[in-house]
Order: structure tokens, then sequence, then C-alpha cells
């Protein structure tokens, strides 16, 4: 046994729709993990029970404790739920209506019955100020700031809460919002504030509005909700620093999630692709598909030279992202850097059913986990992609989660040979296979669009695997996309909160620069640039990042003269034009499949600031006893529809060696199921992962 | 090859991978074409659309993109095999462009791959991109004061652009010398032949997997199923032949209503579509090919079917469509057709008015009836040329059971606007208002869609402004009791000297001249006066509606500052009888 120490160890913790996961790291590598049940209507309540356990499991003290990493659903259920603040915009006279115009398309084609999203400030608080800057930058209009007074008054008799400011053309001279933030703090100190220039201050009123608009919306409730977490972790005696997870890979301090708390909005998903980046540091791969399914949906990202792949804006909206790049207009638009992820509506508890034309569809209506698949008994009674599983033994007939959550088999074989087999006249096997062959076929569609549809061939690169239901579903998605590799991340089942803990803290500034390249004034940008490191390296300090943990990441927005495809393009300093000239050219004939030889126009220079300090080794890992247990024996499994059930070995995750393991096998661990098909041979690889290589397929369609 | 037995629904589950597998590939060529091409109009403003056809041509997948394309796509493939058929060879591309062969207007230029398994042709792939310019008398090739098609520049039947994967030198210099941008026209022409590869790939690909036979028994089977559920839902719906007329305000070359008049027949599970009665053809160039019209047509279909049904060929199955010679839904030959945008819109607009007789309780009142272009061209003060060519989009109508919506594309189109702040960058215009404009929106049940307002000043010293609006006089209809939505308007000037103008306008403009552009909001849905009073008492509250068109159009007292609901004077308002509607 090894000793328990008093220093050093850091929490992550993960809140998902069904389970809120905690993992718990220390120094000389060990890491443990727990789940618990999400509690929806106050998620800090799970969060301190998961928190509580694993301190009891592990006897842990809680002074040990030196970092919690959340990645929290609070920002986003906010948004869905309508349940943030009254909120105001103020924003120049004739363009209150920009909020809720927004950029026109819909998601979707057909359909007389849509609804587009209700804005998060109604007509009635959006208010004009009397004011107007040019392009260039210029006043055309001087701020009549009793314009601003009247709207402050307006706002406080209204009951506003928090109030957003955003001035047209405020990107090249922010004197005028940053006048009337003053008058309205000055006028009515109670209302929370945010000015569309301290957020990211880009170009593009809707976007730019927008971003704002859901930052102020957020801000009494993610104060609260922090607040109240920081107080309750001190009642267990942790009184550690929080940091939260945002939406571009990396973590922010209590301060900057509290003041802006739209970077947070899609801390979800991005733990697990910040894992898998420095995972792929550790197994030698620079390149990266990541793919995680989880109870709903599936979703999919990239890491290219070691870096998640980034987008300067998404769009946050209620039910499911589609892939596809043509159905914009459904949400609401977050211009932040945030990993660029595609998610279709197809996870573990997706629902199976026939259509109107007799058509097999899988999701995206999900049972989630309560009442869950059919197995759980928890009154669902058709039949989702688990008891798909299910029915063809990849999964475990009794129990999952270690043996922690019972499961009924005969459950899973009612609901599939009910709603699925007998109106297609189809065996039970037959239609199992279907579902998971249509559930596979859209979850690839993912992972396409982060691949192919950016000119990356996907039978190059490795496919990273983590989330609950991935690696029973990798090879199949893999084979359909000519993918050979396969990598399980380690706690595979958890690895999203696992991920949190190997993230740095990373804080973006940009500066709108809009000159052609060819015309910037390197004195200028130098000016620029130095006090765009002044300001990250000051933010790093706050948050307690001297300069010796401080990285500063600069890159630039280029793109050509009356073009909108801009690209951004890292760089080092000092400035030099016609170097980032030709990265960007590269960069555009990789990305676009050619080269035009026009002028180039710099967009704005970007900062990265970077905060690195102890983060989790995934070199060092040691994994829980518990994490790797599992059942032993055979089991009867189908693995290709038309063949014959294969007697397949179980196995334990620690049993898994150097010594490659021919499929079939199913390595069963307690947060998730390994599936080998024939064909296939697994092995342990680095950080705890497991590589599966794939061969051919036999005769599966 | 026609003679096999389509056998492929005996499996449910492939057939269903292989759907979802047709849809991904299809958005992949779309997103091919984005990633490749060269101009604004197809990477910023997505004009542009994809589609796979099976050997025969029938559609059987369509990215999500510029509907109103997609069902001019037969017309148009005919004309191909009737040139080329027995004549292809892996690696050909056949382009075309001519609208009296299949074409929709000149800038729209079609690429056809045929994809190969062995010596017969087993699928195509199509991509459409409307290009830059094309020639002809003005920039952009889209001018609606045309009134002979020579004047819009490079008419292309159906020719090789590609042999066996070689570029025609010939064709392509041409084309070149024909068009101002040349770069980006032959530019946009090379992605969709790399998009038409990429699509081509993918087909093999899933032909490994399920065979050449395999996959075209899956082709049959989809259109078939498509077919099946549309027919099956028009089956559904009564009998009989319905009818609705709606009006283009003119040609803007003369003053004179441009009549739309449909006469839809549900037979059995069968809809013909008849525009008998319609306008003549006319001078300008607003008149639509019978290719592009039965796109329309098919596509408000489309919006009537409710059911989960693939988007392929099979429904055109079941609707034919028709439209008398010479007229200005079927034009002859040399009738200009470049804005013939227009003209899709109100053949919509026509198709709803009819539809809502047969789907009461799906179909929407009249939206605004198509997106304004206003575009000016002059010169910056170093005097290099500028374009402005600006989309003002509108809203939809009420619906049978919820209000219509405001700020919203066209449902035949899927556009997008440019951003106030880019197109100030990039242009000498100020624009000093982006709004919704109240009470805009026709009184109903449910509440048509406000209109938008979107002004442009001038501040180069002089330009040319060409408008192309509609609705000034035909306003959007309302249904089932519903008022229509309120007017277009275009402005000139501001205060005492701020006069009106016509609808489609080219004029030049003085540097500080300030032009004011109102949409028109959407008809009303149901009777005003049966609205909730909350509602209204909510769009009074939310700036929507003004007090005193609440109590004028529904009968609703209510405080013009809070929306407060006066109750009993509502009650008493609405007892007494509603004033007498006009004749």
């Amino acid at each position: 046994m090894l000793s328990t120490p008093d220093r050093g160890a850091r929490i992550g913790v993960d809140v998902g729709g069904t389970f809120t996961d905690v993992v718990l790291a220390l120094p000389d590598g060990r890491l443990y993990v727990n789940k618990t049940s999400t509690t929806p209507t106050d998620p800090g309540e799970g969060v301190l029970a998961g928190i509580a356990a694993i301190l009891e499991q592990t006897g842990i003290e809680a002074s040990a404790i030196v970092e919690v990493v959340h990645g929290t659903t609070v920002a986003s259920n906010t948004i869905l739920q309508k349940a943030g603040a009254r909120t105001g915009l103020l924003t120049t006279q004739g363009f209150r209506d920009v909020l809720e115009i927004g950029r026109i398309r819909t998601p979707g084609m057909f359909d007389m019955t849509w609804r587009k999203p209700e804005p998060l400030v109604p007509r009635r608080w959006r208010l004009e100020a009397r004011e107007r800057i040019g392009a260039d930058g210029s006043i055309v209009l001087a701020l009549d700031e009793d314009s601003v007074h009247a709207a402050a008054q307006t706002f406080l008799a209204e009951g506003i809460e928090a109030v957003a400011i955003c001035f047209i053309n405020s990107y090249c001279n922010a004197g005028h919002e940053r006048r009337a933030a003053e008058i309205l703090a000055q006028v009515a100190p109670q209302i929370l504030l945010t000015a569309s220039c301290d957020v990211l201050p880009e170009i593009k009123e809707y976007e730019r509005t927008s971003t704002a608009v859901v930052n102020a919306y957020l801000l009494p409730k993610m104060r609260v909700y922090l607040s109240r977490l920081a107080d309750r972790l001190a009642a267990l005696g942790i009184h550690a620093p929080v940091q939260v997870m945002a939406s571009n890979g990396g973590m922010i301090g209590l301060d900057t999630a509290r003041m802006r708390p739209v970077f947070a909005v899609g801390s979800g998903p991005a733990g697990g692709v910040a894992g898998s980046a420095r995972l792929g540091q550790v197994t030698g791969d620079s390149d990266l598909i990541v793919f995680d399914m989880g109870g709903t949906t599936a979703k999919a990202a990239i890491i290219q030279d070691g870096q998640p792949s980034l987008v300067t804006e998404y769009e946050f909206r209620d039910g499911i992202s589609s892939p596809s790049r043509f159905t914009k207009g459904g949400g609401y638009m977050l211009k932040v850097p945030a990993v660029d992820i595609a998610e279709v509506g197809s996870g573990g508890g997706s629902i199976a059913r026939i259509d109107a034309g007799g058509l097999l569809v899988v999701g995206p209506e999900s049972a989630g986990g309560d009442p869950g698949p059919a197995c759980y008994a928890r009154g669902n009674t058709v039949p989702t992609v688990t008891d798909a599983n299910m029915v063809l033994g990849l999964l475990n007939p009794t129990a999952l989660a270690g043996g922690s959550l019972k499961v009924d088999a005969a459950l899973s074989l009612e609901a599939v040979r009910k709603h699925v087999a007998a109106p297609l006249g189809l065996s039970l096997e037959d239609a199992a296979h279907g579902i998971r062959q249509v559930a596979n076929a859209n979850m690839a569609r993912a992972l396409r669009a982060v691949t192919v549809e950016r000119g990356l061939d996907p039978r190059d690169m490795t496919l990273m695997v983590f989330g609950g239901g991935g690696p029973l579903h990798a090879v199949d998605v893999a084979r359909l996309l000519g993918i050979r590799r396969v990598l399980v991340s380690p706690v595979a089942g958890v690895f999203s909160a696992a991920g949190m803990l190997s993230a740095d803290c990373v804080q973006d500034f940009v500066r709108p620069v809009m000159v052609p390249l060819e015309r910037a004034d390197p004195a200028a940008v130098a000016t620029t640039l130095a006090s765009l490191a002044t300001e990250g390296r000051e933010v790093l300090a706050r948050e307690g990042y001297g300069d010796g943990q401080a990285v500063l990441r600069f890159s630039v927005d280029l793109r050509f003269m009356g073009q909108s495809s801009q690209l951004t393009v890292p760089f080092a300093p000092p400035f030099d034009a016609v170097a980032l000239g030709e990265a960007f050219g590269a960069l555009y004939a990789e990305t676009f499949g050619y080269r035009p030889e026009e002028a180039m126009e710099l967009v704005n220079l970007r900062l990265a600031a970077v905060g690195t300090g102890d983060r989790l080794q995934f070199e060092t890992l040691r994994l829980d006893a518990r994490a790797l247990a599992g059942a032993e024996g055979t089991r009867e499994v189908s693995f290709a529809r038309g063949g014959p059930k294969l007697p397949t070995r179980l196995m334990a995750r620690d049993a898994v060696t150097a010594e490659p393991i021919a499929g079939p096998a199913i390595i069963e661990s307690y947060d998730t199921t390994i599936v080998v098909p024939p064909g296939c041979t697994a092995v342990a690889a680095q950080a705890g992962c497991i590589a599966i290589t794939i061969g051919p397929e036999n005769g599966d369609a | 090859m026609l003679d096999r037995k389509p056998s492929a629904e005996a499996d449910p589950i492939t057939f269903a991978v292989v759907k979802n597998a047709l849809d991904a590939i299809v958005d992949e060529v779309a997103y091919t074409v984005i990633r490749t091409a060269r101009s604004e109009i197809v990477k910023d403003v997505m004009d542009y659309s994809a589609a796979i056809c099976d050997a025969r041509g029938e559609m059987v997948a369509q990215a999500k993109t510029i509907a109103q394309h997609l069902g001019a796509i037969p017309e148009a493939m005919a004309a191909v095999q009737a040139r080329w058929a027995g004549r292809l060879v892996p690696g050909d591309a056949v382009i075309m462009n001519d609208p009296y062969l299949g074409g929709m207007h000149l800038p729209d230029i079609f690429m056809f791959y045929p994809v190969f398994a062995g010596d017969e042709i087993l699928a195509w792939v199509v991509v459409i991109c409307h290009h830059t310019d094309v020639g002809g008398r003005v920039p952009g090739s889209n001018a609606a004061d045309s009134t002979e098609i020579y004047q819009e520049g490079l008419r292309i039947p159906p020719l090789k652009f590609f042999a066996a994967g070689v570029a025609d030198e010939a064709l392509e210099a041409l084309i070149g010398l024909n068009v101002r941008v040349p770069d980006r026209v032959l530019g946009d022409l090379r992605a969709q032949y790399a998009a038409c590869k990429v699509g081509a790939r993918e087909i093999h690909r899933l032909a490994g997997r399920y065979g050449d036979d395999g996959l075209r028994d899956y082709f049959d089977a989809l259109l078939d199923y498509a077919e099946r559920m549309a027919r099956a839902e028009i089956a559904t719906w009564p009998k009989g032949t319905f009818r609705f007329t709606d009006h283009i305000d003119s040609d803007g070359l003369s003053d004179a209503p441009v009549p739309l008049s449909v006469a839809i027949t549900v037979e059995g599970d069968h809809l013909t579509v008849d525009w008998s009665g319609s306008s003549p053809q006319v001078r300008a160039a607003i008149n639509s090919t019978l290719s592009f019209t039965k796109s329309n047509a098919f596509l408000s279909v489309r919006c009537a079917l409710r059911g989960e049904i693939p988007n392929n060929a099979g429904i055109f199955r079941a609707i034919t469509v028709t439209a008398p010679e010479a007229s200005v839904l079927n034009p002859r030959s040399p009738a200009a057709v470049a804005a013939r945008a227009l003209t899709g819109y109100r053949v919509m607009d026509t198709m709803f008015g009819a539809l809502a007789q047969i789907v009461p309780d799906l179909i929407p009142a009249a939206g605004e009836g198509g997106n304004t272009v206003v575009a000016l061209g002059g010169r910056h003060p170093d005097n290099s040329p500028f374009i402005m060519v600006d989309m003002i989009s509108g809203c939809w109508g009420g619906r049978p059971d919820q209000d219509g919506i405001e700020a919203i594309t066209n449902p035949s189109q899927n556009l997008s606007n440019t951003p106030v702040e880019v197109l100030e960058r990039q242009h000498p215009v100020r624009v000093e208002q982006y709004a919704l404009v109240p009470d805009s929106g026709g009184a109903g049940r449910f509440r048509g869609g406000l209109g938008l307002a979107r002004s442009y000043r001038l501040l180069a010293d002089e330009a040319v402004l060409q408008l192309r609006s509609d609705r000034l006089i035909f306003a959007p209809y309302g249904l089932d009791g519903g008022e229509p939505g309120g007017r277009s308007a275009n402005w000139l000037g501001e205060g005492d000297a701020q006069r009106s103008l016509p609808g489609k306008v080219t004029m030049t403009l003085r540097a500080g001249e300030i032009l004011l552009h109102h949409q028109a909001g959407g008809g009303g849905h149901g009777d005003a006066w049966s609205r909730d009073p909350a509602a209204v008492a909510h769009d009074i509250w939310n700036g929507k509606v003004s007090a005193a068109a609440a109590r004028e159009h529904y009968g609703v007292v209510a405080d013009p500052l809070t929306g407060r609901l006066d109750m009993a004077a509502t009650d008493t308002l609405r007892m007494t009888p509603k004033r007498t509607e006009e004749p």
C-alpha cells in the first residue's frame, strides 16, 4: 500500500446529464475514479457528494487537495432552461433589433413549423443610445450621455438585473461603449454589466452582441453557483482554488469564470479533448480524431500537431448540434474560441424506432440515464442502442458499472423484438445489428464532419475513443472510415474529468487590426503585441501563474481581401508580414485546395496566454484497482450480422498487457466495456491506453 | 440494367444505412464546393447546390443548400442525355446553363458528372453554382431590365468541360474570354469538378460495400419509398381543384401587374399543377423558365408534406406541372430571365395560397415575398470600383397554430445576411438602421412576422443604385380571415425632403443621400379579433404592435406603455360588430 500524501492531490469533476464523474489524481500518478448521480436542480450537491465519496474511498484528507477543476453545465443549462438574468441590451440608435434579426438562416429545409429561438433579451428591454462610430473608428456622432441616463432609468424601472452593451463598430473604437458602461455603473450600481469590448472585440455586430448578451445573461447564476461551490468546498475542508473548464479546452480561474461566464458555456466536452491532446503526446500520436460517445450524443473533434482544433465562433443550441456545416441558425451565436466539435444524436440511450415510411431510425430522442435503456428496468420499454448491445452479448447481461448498476437483459430482448424485429420481420439479432449499424453510420458522420470536410484523410489518423459507449462502437465506426488504429483512453467512462486535470489555464485575448497585410506597420503591431502580452501576463498573475509558468501563444487572423474565409496562423514575435503571408497562403491551400494570388488582410491579433503547472501526467498514470477490475470467463457474442455467435473471452482491463490479444475479446471495467471484434488485436499501450489494430472485416456488412 | 428486380427493401437495415450514407456523401460534395470555390457568392452567400442522381438522372439525395435549384435538375439532365447518351466515359463532366434547355438563368452553371461502374453509368453527381459573372451587358449578368437573353451573357449548351479527366481547352478559353472575372468563374468551375470527383469516390466506396447492382437497387428503393410516402400523404388530401392567384407588382418596365394563377388538382394520390391564366411573358428579365417554375412548385408541395420523407425525386413523380407556352412561367426564347428569382418567390406564394385550401393546418399566410436586392456601384476615392450587392430578407406569415417568424430567409432558399460592420468596411456606405418594423405584421389570430427596415447612406461622391423590390402594391396575403401584411416601401432622403421611390429603380445617388427600404410584413392567419388578448398585450409590451393598432386591428384595449390589458374595454369593443371589411 502506498502512503497517502498530505499535499498535491487534484480533483477533476465533470457534471454530465446522468452522472457526475469525479477523478482524484495524486502526484505519483495514482488516479481514482467515482461516478455519482447528477442532481439537476442543484448540480453543486452532486459535485459535493462525489468529492466526499472519493475522499472517503481513498482516505485522502481534504487538506491535501490543491486544486479542483470543474466542468460545469450550469452555464449551458441556464441558457437551455431560459433561467438566466432579466437582461437588458443597450445598442446604437437604429440597431436594437440586431440581436433578434441574427443571421437569417434556418437549420432545416421545408419545415414550416420551425420555431426560431427566442432572443434572450425581449425587444422591450433592448434600448438605444444616440451615438455612432464609423467603420474606421472615427466618431460620426458623439455619445449623447442623456440617452444613456434615460436607458439606465428604464432598466431600473423594469427591474433589469444585467445589461449587455454593444455599439456598432465598437470593435475598432470602444470609447463610447466604455463611457456608457461607466454611466450605467454609476447610475445603476446594482445592475451587472457586460460591454462587448470586454468579452472579445471582433467585427460582426450580431455575433458580438449575441456573445455579450449571453455573458450578461449568465452573470448572476454563475456568480451564485461558483460562490456557493467555493463555500461548500470550504465546509468540506477544501480551500484549494477552483478552476473552470472553458470551451477552448483550457481552464479559467474562478474570477474569470465569474466575469466572463460565456467562456464556460462549452465547458462539458472540452475536458476530454484537452486530455486526448495530452495522451497523444505520450503515445506519440500528435494527430488524432477524438470520439466521445455518451448516453445521448456522440461527439468528434480533432487534435492536430498536439493541439485541439479550435473555431473562433460556434452556435450553442437546444438539442443536438448537427455535424453538417449547412445547418446554422438554430441556436445562440457565441464568438469565443471553442474546441471544434461535431455532435450527433447517437448515444447509448438513443431510441430506435420505425418511422411512418417503415424506415429504421435511431435517435436523436434518448432515454438518457433515467429511465434509461429498457434493461435498466426503470419504466422505459422501447429499445435503445444499449439494449441492442445487450441483445448481441456485447454487454454484461446482469450488471454494468463494475457491478453497481443491475440490469435485466431479458427486457432488452423484449424491447428490440417488439419494436424493431417484429415490425421489420427480422430476427432478434439482425434487428439489434441493424440498430447498431444505423447508430454507427450516424456517428461516422460526426467523424467525417471534422476530417473529410476539412480536407483531412481519416485513414491516416488514429481514433482516440472514450465515453461510456465509445469503446463498444469504436472499431465498427473506425471501419466505416477506413481507420486502422484505435486507442482506448484510460478510465474511458470518466475520461472527460481526467482530461480536465491535464488541461492548462488558457486565457484568450484579441485585438482587431483590419489593415492590408502589406501595409501593416511593424511598429504599431509590436506595440499592440506588447499590450496584449502585458494584459495576458497580468491576468495569469491574478490566477497565480508567475512569469516562469506563463507561455504566450500569439496568432493572427488573415484572409484574402474581400473574402470571409479567415484562418488563424500561429506565430512567434517579432511580427514578420512576409513570413505570415507565406504561412497563411500555405494553410489556405491546405484547407481550401488552391491558393489565390490576391492581397491579404490582417484581421486580428490574438493571444492565448497559457498558465502551466502541475498537471496530470499520463506517463506515470497508475490506475486504481477498482477502475481495472472486471469479469472473467466467456460469453456468446454476435459480432456480425448473419454470422454465428462466437464464444468470446472476457477479461479485466489489467489483464491486457504488451502481449497482443486476438479478438474476439471483451474487456470489462468499472466505467466502460471495450469490444475487440474478430480480426482485431488489442495491446496495452502507453499511458494506460489500450491500442486496437483493426484487421479486415469478416463479411460484416 | 433496368430489368433488375428491386429487392432492396428485403433488407431494411442496409436501406437505412445507405440512405444515411448518401445524405453524408452529398453534404460532403457540397462542403467541397465551399472549400475550393473562389467567389464570395458561393463561399459566403452559399448560392449553390449539390445532388446525387441515379443512372436515369432521378435525384436520390440532395444537400441542405438552395432548395430552388434542385427541382430543375430533371429537365437539364434530359438535355444532357439527349445530347450525350452513349458518348460519355469516366472522367467526363458536362456543363450547361441554357435556361431554354432546362437551366434557370445564365449565372447558374450546372455540372453533371457521370459515375461509372464498368461501362455503365451507376450514378450522377450534380453541382450547380451561381457564378459571379457570365458576361452580358451588366456586371454580374443579373440585371432585371434586360429584354433579351442575348443581353444576359454567355449561353452554354450541354458541353463536356472535362473529357476523360482533361479540361477542354477550347471551352475554357471561350468562357474565359466572355466573362468579366475569368479567374473566379473558371476557379469555381474547377471547384464544381473537384466536388463531383469527391462524390464519385464516395459512391464507388459505397458500391464496393453493397455491390453496383445492390446500390442501384437501393437507389430505386429510395425513390420508390419517397414516392410511396408522398403519394400516401397526398391520398389523404381532399379531392378537387384548388385555385389561387397572386401578383408581382410589375416587371419594372411597365406598370402592369403580373398575375400568377394556379390550379392544383388532387386526384387520388397525384397532383396536377396547372398555371393556365398566368401572365404572358414580360419584357423585363423576370420570366421564369419552366424548369424553374417546376422547381418552385415541387418545393412548395414538399413544404406541405409533413412526413419524414427523404428529399429525393421520388416526390416529383407524384406531381405534374404545366404552364402555357410563352407565359411568364414558361417563356419562349429569347425572353430575358436573369431576375427570375422574384417570380420563383411568387410561384411559391401562389402555390401556398392553393395548398392552404388543401392542408389548412400546415400552410402559413404569405411571407415577405422574396428578398429585396440593393445594388450600389461606383468608385472609391482612389478611383477603384466598388459593387455592393446587399439582400434584405424578410419574414414568414402567421401559421395555423402559431405566429409567423420575423427576420428569416425565404423558405425557398437558405441565404444569410451581410453584417453591417462588414458592409461598411468594404463599401462607402453607412447603414443607419437595421430593425424590425412595428405594426407591419398582418393582424390575425396568429400574427404575421414583422418586416425589416434597412437604410444606406452613400459616403462616396456618387453611385448607381439598382433596386429590386416588390410587394409595394400587392401586399402579402392573410389566410383564414387574417389580414394582409404591411407593404414594402422605398424612400430617398430624410425629413421634409424625403420622397417615395417605386419598387424597381435604376438611378444615381449622390454623396450623403440616404435610401431607406421597408420590407413587407407577413400576412396574418385567422380572425384577428379572436387573438388571445394576452398575446396582443405582450406584443404591445414588447414594442411589436402599437396600442392604436391593437385597438383597430385586434379589438384589444391596453395601456400603450405597459401593455396592461383593459379586459372590460376589450370585451366591450369585441362585442361591437367588427368594422366592415373592405370589399
